[in-house]
């Protein structure tokens, strides 16, 4: 044992140098797992850390309409016989344009409005940005309490007045963090404001965008009184969600999230394994005759393993500390970084269970990868101290080591699993790389068999660098494969955030409206149309909208009650805006079915339905709708399916009626403006239509296209992030492997110097060896990058997909020029060799 | 006592077989101090591999002790060495990563001695390089390099020294210090020492002379 220890410690003295890359490897590798899994972890602490604060009741019921006196008393039913109500809330929601009352401001922006009754928040904290607590007080008499940002968008101070609706509302305060969090895509921030104060602002009147909640706080566990409320409520478009289940659905999301980056960081760490395998095997082929030399001394092979096993495990569990700093440093870069857009509470340290187990797998890979060339030892025999023979019987494969490629493989498979969280996903993320790494090693053999008939028409330095490509021992395909993958990764990313970007770009749209005008009243049509015209000089399109609920689909009623029907909260269940027309318009088309004719009535109510609702409501042609409207029912039947443009139309219905049955119902309109208007005109035309007709939304296209390119940065910030960590493994493989080919080229070098090579000539090889390994490695990264942006745009994301030749370039040329530079930096050093050494000690 | 039968080894050379030890058999008692000698080729590096275990003859049996080695396994061999053989190489094959003190401690570790440090320091002293210890094989020359190689192959005290032209890598002077050395511990410790050279005069100072030609022995003399 003291044998195995000292010689360890011994080794490790000697050789850490030589192992850098392998503990790098390691731990970039075990820092981007254990950074990801402890930013989620803390996100999830942060925002899902008590559904109870999330939902601030034990549980709520919500509704897309005002409650009616039916729904009220089969509530009452329930909720009034149990004896575990504590208190009871209720709160209306919209998001609605707001602005200085103060008319020389001309600032309008969206705001989520929201108003609350005394018993504010049920459950959780509500304080003011100066750490007082809120005091309901603040709202009466139209006062409004709002986040601190809307101070600096609308440019008003605590004291203004800001003009909300029909009504002027008092800004008594301002809060940094709301009971509830703020997660979520939100259209504007939060203002605060008495419940009835809707009212006052004439916003109950035309929208059907209003969220309705009764809230309880319950002294016991709620469960089966959310049981029996849902049996109640069955038949009807309210929602129970209680708290338990909240926690569940959160903890399942973000469980599932840290499992699936997990996997992320699994990948990096599993290129990091590769690049342990490589610097195992150049330590073994180094180590080859001191491992004879204990062979003859008396130790045997299984010590000797042992030995080198430990060393190993040593560095690995080294480079998985060094890891887990190095996940701190990323989580301190995060704070610095994105503080601003996450929960201010969050916090920015590793968490102890995510370093625990990224140093658990580091140490793993380390052993996993590495068993295989520290395998080789066995074969390592003494004599070859007496008489070197080299090669072939080291590379043979033995049962010993098919039976440790198998237990390695199991391993990994086990480790996938264990970061997915599913055996299922575990093996198909394995699957998945195996085959990714295939076909990327298919391209690189493919692709170094046609460079090799290249080299006969290249310069003498162009041959040897092609020549250096196929020596013994390269590693030009794992090379390939490893920068490759890297290139593919980030590439791949990138030309996906061009594609996004191009699809929310509504700047180059023509067909999309730059302004959107809802809720317009039949009376009030005309003369807004007429300002529209005036101001913008465009004819504005005008569409008359119904509002429906679905009520029935063939007859039945939909199971709100139901769990898959309740996580679609607030689609199915909602008021839908629904129009009527005889012709399609520009950017739809048909898919199933037939357009009804133009002139014709038909016998009954027609409804035409998008596509991708079809799926949602799996219905089909022939299939009736019962609709809601205002109370009475109207059943359609489905007459065909209609594809939109969506990135390409102006309004976009889910249902169109055939004309002939809406056109006495109640209706509102929607107007449409397609003039791009620059800033400051058209903050005056809302206001202007503002003040004419305060019940009148306005949708500005830019606003929401700011939330959007927003979101989308930071998606591609966060994989361009772990991108690049990928980048870096594919980096340190490369460095891996120039040193483990090391010796034959300073001995080649040797030759050539005297043979009368000059160290530029020389050069030239080095940097036309690397050059040529970057460019096929760009080739194939780019190339198989194109091939997924396409996929993924055309059928996961669904937009257009267009090919982007700079990037593409601009991918080959920086991945040809960091390999080339890498690669010859770490072989610079051996121009500078003497050629008689060299050759005196081969 | 080392005893060797009819050994024969035969290796593939290319696509041919090149037989290296042709019918070889030689008795060696304990404690004598035996010079191989033979033209480049003639099977002298090879014989004394055999009897160290590092390699396995195609036929024939080698006893150490009564105790026949071409039977053992791997392991078997690697404490035989570690008990009784040590090896002195041509070209020292001292661990490059260790210091000259540590390359003579290994043994006796792998052997799991106690006084080892106190045994390894007398050996460097026995060498003369006392203050050299803590250097690296690569900080020393190529004289001091095998004097660390013989105090090595003492140092688990074997009953068997093994020396594969011990001196074909110095000069003659250090080459004259390394055969005194060795001879003078085989004198004081009376271990068995088969010598490995093609320098004559060094093999004319042995108790026996054995002369290998074409792997076959020519010559067996006492001198």
């Amino acid at each position: 044992m003291n044998f195995i220890l000292n010689l360890t410690f011994r080794e490790i003295r000697s050789s850490w140098r030589r192992l850098l890359f392998f503990f790098l490897c390691i731990a970039i590798g075990v820092g981007s797992i254990v950074a990801l899994r402890s930013l989620i972890q803390n996100l999830g602490h942060a925002v899902g850390g008590d559904a109870r604060e999330l939902l601030t009741a034990d549980f709520v019921i919500n509704s897309t309409s005002a409650f009616s006196p039916d729904e009220i008393s089969r509530i009452e039913s329930v909720v009034g016989k149990s004896n575990i109500i504590e208190a009871r809330d209720e709160t209306i929601e919209v998001s609605v344009l707001a602005r200085a009352a103060d008319r020389s401001n001309e600032n309008v922006k969206f705001v989520a409005l929201k108003g609350i009754e005394p018993s504010f928040p049920l459950v959780g904290d509500f304080r003011l940005s100066d750490g007082r607590p809120f005091d309901f007080k603040l709202l009466e008499n139209r006062g409004a309490v709002v986040a601190r940002i809307l101070l600096e968008e609308l440019k008003v101070k605590v004291g203004d007045k800001i003009r909300i609706g029909e009504a002027d509302f008092e800004i008594r305060d301002t809060f940094d963090e709301e009971p509830g969090g703020a997660s979520g895509f939100r259209l504007g921030s939060r203002v605060f404001v008495e419940s009835k104060a809707f009212d006052e602002a004439g916003l109950t009147k035309n929208t059907g965008r209003i969220r309705r909640r009764i809230l309880y706080r319950t002294s016991a566990n709620p469960t089966e009184l959310v049981k029996e409320l849902r049996e109640a409520l069955r038949g009807t478009t309210l929602m129970v969600q209680s708290y338990r289940e909240t926690q569940e659905n959160l903890d399942e999301q973000f469980k599932r999230t840290e499992d699936y980056l997990s996997l992320t960081g699994l990948l990096i760490l599993v290129l990091g394994g590769v690049g342990v395998w490589n610097v195992s095997r150049s330590f073994v082929e180094q180590k080859r005759k001191s491992v004879a030399v204990l062979k003859c001394l008396g130790a045997g092979g299984t010590r000797i393993i042992t030995v080198y096993l430990l060393q190993i495990l040593v560095l690995g569990f080294i480079g998985s500390l060094f890891g887990v700093g190095l996940a701190q440093g990323a989580l301190w870069f995060i704070k610095y970084r994105f503080a601003e857009d996450l929960p201010r509470t969050m916090s920015y340290l590793v968490q102890f269970s995510s370093a625990g187990q990224g140093i658990a797998l580091g140490v793993l890979i380390s052993l996993l990868f590495s068993a295989l060339p520290l395998l080789q030892i066995r074969n390592i025999k003494p004599k070859l101290l007496l008489r070197d023979e080299t090669g072939e019987k080291l590379r043979r494969l033995d049962p010993i080591k098919w039976t440790f490629g198998l237990l390695a493989l199991i391993g990994l498979v086990a480790l996938a699993a264990w970061q997915a969280g599913s055996f299922e996903v575990g093996a198909y993320f394995l699957v998945g790389l195996g085959a990714t790494s295939a076909v990327l090693y298919g391209a690189a053999f493919a692709l170094t068999r046609v460079l090799r008939s290249f080299k006969k028409f290249g310069s003498f330095a162009v041959a040897q660098a092609v020549n250096s490509l196929y020596r013994p021992g390269n590693q030009t395909r794992i090379i390939l494969l490893a920068v490759g993958l890297g290139a593919f990764v980030v590439l791949a990313v990138q030309s996906l955030e061009k594609n996004l970007i191009r699809e929310f770009d509504f700047s180059n749209r023509q067909n999309v409206p730059s302004l959107f005008f809802v809720d317009i009243q039949r009376s009030q049509i005309e003369e807004l149309k007429q300002i529209l015209r005036d101001e913008t000089g465009e004819e504005p399109e005008s569409i008359p909208t119904v509002r429906a609920r679905i009520s029935l689909i063939n007859g039945e009623p939909i199971d709100f009650q139901d769990r898959e029907v309740r996580q679609q909260q607030g689609q199915i269940g909602r008021e839908f805006a629904i129009t009527y027309r005889a012709d399609l318009d520009e950017n739809e088309s048909v898919v199933d079915g037939e357009w009804w004719p133009k002139d014709a009535k038909a016998d009954e109510p027609e409804v035409s339905i998008n596509d991708r609702w079809r799926e949602r409501l799996e219905v089909e042609i022939g299939d009736t709708i019962t609709f809601d409207i205002s109370g009475r029912k109207i059943t359609a039947r489905i007459v065909n399916v209609r594809k939109i443009d969506f990135g390409n139309s102006r309004t976009a219905f889910i249902f169109v009626f055939r004309p002939g049955t809406l056109e006495k119902a109640p209706q509102t309109y929607v107007a449409t403006i397609l003039k791009r208007i620059p800033e400051t005109p058209r903050a005056r035309l809302k206001l202007h239509i503002l003040d004419k007709f305060p019940n009148v939304q306005i949708f500005d296209v830019m606003d929401i296209a700011v939330v959007v390119q927003k979101l989308i940065n930071n998606f591609v910030l966060a994989i361009s992030f772990v991108g690049s960590f990928i980048v870096l493994s594919g980096i340190l493989i490369l460095i891996g492997s120039v040193a483990l080919t090391k010796s034959q080229r300073i001995y080649e070098n040797a030759v050539l110097k005297t043979l009368g090579a000059k160290r530029r000539t020389l050069a030239t090889i080095l940097f036309a060896e690397y050059g040529i390994l970057g460019l096929l490695a760009g080739i194939i990264g780019t190339g198989f990058a194109v091939l997924l942006s396409y996929f993924v745009s055309e059928y996961i994301l669904k937009i257009d997909w267009e090919f982007n030749p700079w990037l593409t370039l601009a991918g080959i040329l920086i991945t040809t020029f960091l390999v080339m530079i890498v690669g010859a930096a770490a072989s610079f050093d051996v121009l500078f060799k003497k050629p008689l050494a060299t050759l005196r000690s081969q | 006592m080392i005893i060797l039968q009819n050994l024969t080894k035969v290796v593939r050379s290319g696509t041919e077989d090149l037989t290296i030890l042709d019918d070889v058999s030689l008795e060696i008692p304990d404690g004598q101090f035996v010079a191989v000698t033979g033209a480049s080729g003639s099977g002298k590096s090879t014989l004394l591999g055999l009897i160290a275990g590092l390699d396995s003859p195609t036929s024939g049996t080698i006893l150490v002790d009564d105790e026949n080695i071409t039977e053992m396994d791997e392991d078997g061999l690697a404490a035989l060495r570690s008990e009784k053989i040590g090896f002195v190489f041509q070209s020292f094959h001292l661990i490059p990563s260790l210091t000259a003190f540590e390359n003579i401690l290994i043994p006796m570790e792998i052997l799991g001695l106690r006084d080892a440090r106190e045994r390894a320091e007398k050996l460097l002293e026995d060498v003369e390089l006392t203050d050299r210890g803590h250097h690296y094989p690569s900080e020393l020359s190529g004289g001091e390099q095998q004097r660390v190689a013989i105090a090595r192959a003492f140092a688990n005290q074997p009953k068997i020294l093994l020396a594969d032209e011990p001196t074909g890598n110095l000069d003659s002077k250090n080459g004259n210090h390394i055969f005194d050395l060795m001879t003078d511990l085989h004198d004081r410790h009376h271990v068995t020492l088969v010598l490995v050279s093609h320098d004559l005069q060094l093999a004319g100072r042995a108790q026996r002379q054995v002369i290998l030609k074409d792997g076959r022995i020519i010559s067996d003399e006492k001198t």
